[in-house]
């Protein structure tokens, strides 16, 4: 499969779906996709645009899903988690109503935008909400199976998009049910990294491979974390370090944090992610250079991985 | 029609008895919102308007109604109970320990459709659901209750239009219009008028009733499953806050407040 944007894998599945089963309706905020170009042509009775309105996004679909049908509620990542947040959190989560929430722009994949459109404390939000998931998607592979996984659900979810085209790194046939994969065999150092972080990950282990370290790597894409499969994955591990293009307070360092916690297990962990203290990020320059700024850079994260080693 | 109103209004009468009942035991519950909004909700349950089946909740062919005004959900409990959702004697256990629902609605009772108590939210649900209805081809109605300090909320505009742009119009919409919010009156605090006007302009037909009359409750009601506007319907019922109770109409202090006992005595005989 060739690599292609997160999005459109996505919705490409989606479409194919819809073909077949026609409760399947996509409720955007005024977002498009060429894969929803198709739809608008081809399933037009099955879109349904509510305007620049992500509350009504939401509401509509809860009253869709009450009815039986398969809403997928579309918006920029921030505008579909936060500006409706309380919708979602009453009528989908207290109520426990199949919606799917689809947010592209995880991270600062809009780099050019500034932090209206960065979705960089979306998961610490949705993550506390009962009853919903969150699968923060890693390649187009995973895109497209959720897509499939996300028609079957009986709980609402968020499907988190990166704006960019990521490298494939899982093959067709992955199961995605788990929540985690372990990519890296786990040693005595583990990355444990979400979304467009895994990707760095892998650069780093490559790095440091060459240099003699061996290192773990988790990918997470699904909150809750499913805490029994990570909890034996990391047996041995010594070391943690969670890497992740989002805030640390509620974040997947934060996840991982609170597992390790309930399970009474004793290891060192440093988070890395995002550090908004001084406020939100007004940086410009492509998302290397934001990276760069805060850490997330491979030469930076290769100088901290490798310090575990050879501490000062 | 007067042989048909005689018997609501009594059931009026006895619905709020339960209510201020339910209320006084339990020390909490919004007594006065519910009380404007009685006479709308009698009609819709009692007046032969809503189809729905105490038998078989989840009917594929029963009307919805959605109570967006989720602080009236103390005067729906009574009414699910009296037609036989669930045994009255649950209407005791309001707000308590062993008690299945509070003072805002819950999806999981029976007879209710969702959870609500967030101001702006039932009412996007119900343009869902009238949508669903309309993609299936089917002849349900959605009939849904909201206040109109709710009206503040944005997200009641999103809806609104979106309703009239997909033609809505097996959806009908009761504002209960009883001029107060929690502090102060609508007009005082935030002007709503020319609310008619406003609803007008976001393309719903439109109605202005009195909400205390059966006769004009039950006339806007008339032939709603025939109507030929291809508009959502909403209905402005002037109400007052606290109706038939004297110390609580027109009074903001009463919000959400259940009458302690001296107060709750002569609210009962005025009941009576």
């Amino acid at each position: 499969m060739k690599a292609i944007s997160l999005r459109d894998a996505f919705w490409d599945r989606i479409y194919e779906l819809s073909k077949e089963n026609k409760d399947i309706l996509i409720v955007t905020a005024d977002m498009g996709a060429p894969s929803l170009d198709k739809f608008r042509t081809d399933l037009a009775s099955q879109y349904i645009d509510v305007g620049i309105a992500e509350q009504q996004a939401v509401a509509l679909s809860t009253g869709l899903a009450l009815c039986g049908k398969k809403p997928f509620a579309y918006a920029i990542a921030p505008f579909i988690a936060l500006r409706c947040y309380e919708h979602t959190r009453v009528n989908l989560a207290s109520m426990n109503v199949p919606v799917t929430l689809v947010g592209v722009g995880a991270g600062v994949s809009y780099d050019d935008s500034g932090p209206t459109h960065h979705a960089v404390d979306d998961i610490s939000v949705m993550r506390i909400l009962p009853n919903l998931k969150i699968h923060n998607i890693t390649d187009s592979v995973m895109a497209r199976a959720f897509a499939d996984i996300s028609c079957k659900i009986s709980y609402p979810n968020y499907i988190r998009l990166d704006r960019k085209v990521l490298p494939i790194i899982y093959d067709e046939n992955s199961d995605f049910s788990t929540g985690l994969t372990v990519l890296n065999a786990v040693t005595e150092v583990c990355i444990v990294a979400t979304g467009n972080m895994v990707h760095r990950a892998i650069e780093v282990s490559e790095i440091l491979k060459n240099q003699g370290i061996d290192v773990g790597i988790i990918d997470i894409y699904t909150f809750p974390i499913n805490e029994e499969l990570f909890v034996e994955a990391i047996k041995g591990v010594q070391t943690i370090v969670t890497l992740e293009e989002h805030t640390l307070p509620g974040g997947l360092g934060s996840a991982v944090c609170e597992v390790l916690a309930d399970h009474q297990l004793m290891k060192q962990v440093k988070r890395i992610g995002m550090d908004f203290s001084k406020g939100y990020c007004y940086k410009y320059g492509g998302r290397k250079n934001i990276q760069s700024i805060y850490g997330l850079d491979k030469e930076y994260l290769v100088k901290t991985v490798s310090s575990i080693f050879s501490p000062k | 029609m007067k042989n048909k109103i005689k018997p609501l209004e009594k059931k009026s009468k006895e619905i709020r008895q339960l209510v201020l009942n339910m209320c006084c035991n339990a020390c909490t519950g919004h007594v006065s919102s519910s009380f404007s909004c009685v006479e709308v909700l009698v009609a819709l349950y009692y007046g032969g308007i809503l189809r729905y089946d105490p038998k078989n909740p989840s009917w594929d062919d029963r009307d919805r109604f959605i109570m967006s005004k989720g602080q009236s959900s103390v005067l729906l409990y009574p009414i699910l109970a009296d037609v036989g959702y669930f045994h009255k004697q649950e209407l005791d256990r309001f707000a308590q320990a062993d008690g299945k629902f509070g003072v805002h609605l819950q999806h999981d009772v029976p007879g209710a459709e969702i959870t609500s108590g967030s101001l702006g939210q039932g009412f996007g649900i119900a343009t869902g659901i009238a949508l669903a209805y309309k993609m299936d081809r089917k002849l349900n109605m959605v009939f849904t209750l909201l206040g109109d300090g709710e009206c503040y909320e944005g997200s009641i505009w999103e809806a609104a239009m979106f309703a009239s742009h997909n033609r809505l119009n097996n959806l009908v919409a009761v504002v209960d219009r009883n001029h107060l919010c929690v502090t102060n009156f609508t007009e005082n605090m935030l002007e709503l008028e020319p609310f008619e006007e406003k609803w007008r302009s976001f393309g719903w037909n439109t109605l202005c009733i009195n909400g205390h009359s059966f006769e004009e409750i039950l006339g806007a009601f008339e032939g709603i499953r025939s109507r030929k506007n291809a508009r959502p319907l909403i209905i402005i019922a002037d109400t007052v806050k606290g109706q038939g109770i004297s110390f609580m109409c027109y009074n903001p202090l009463w919000h959400g407040l259940a009458p302690g006992e001296d107060d709750a005595i002569c609210a009962m005989k005025e009941l009576q």
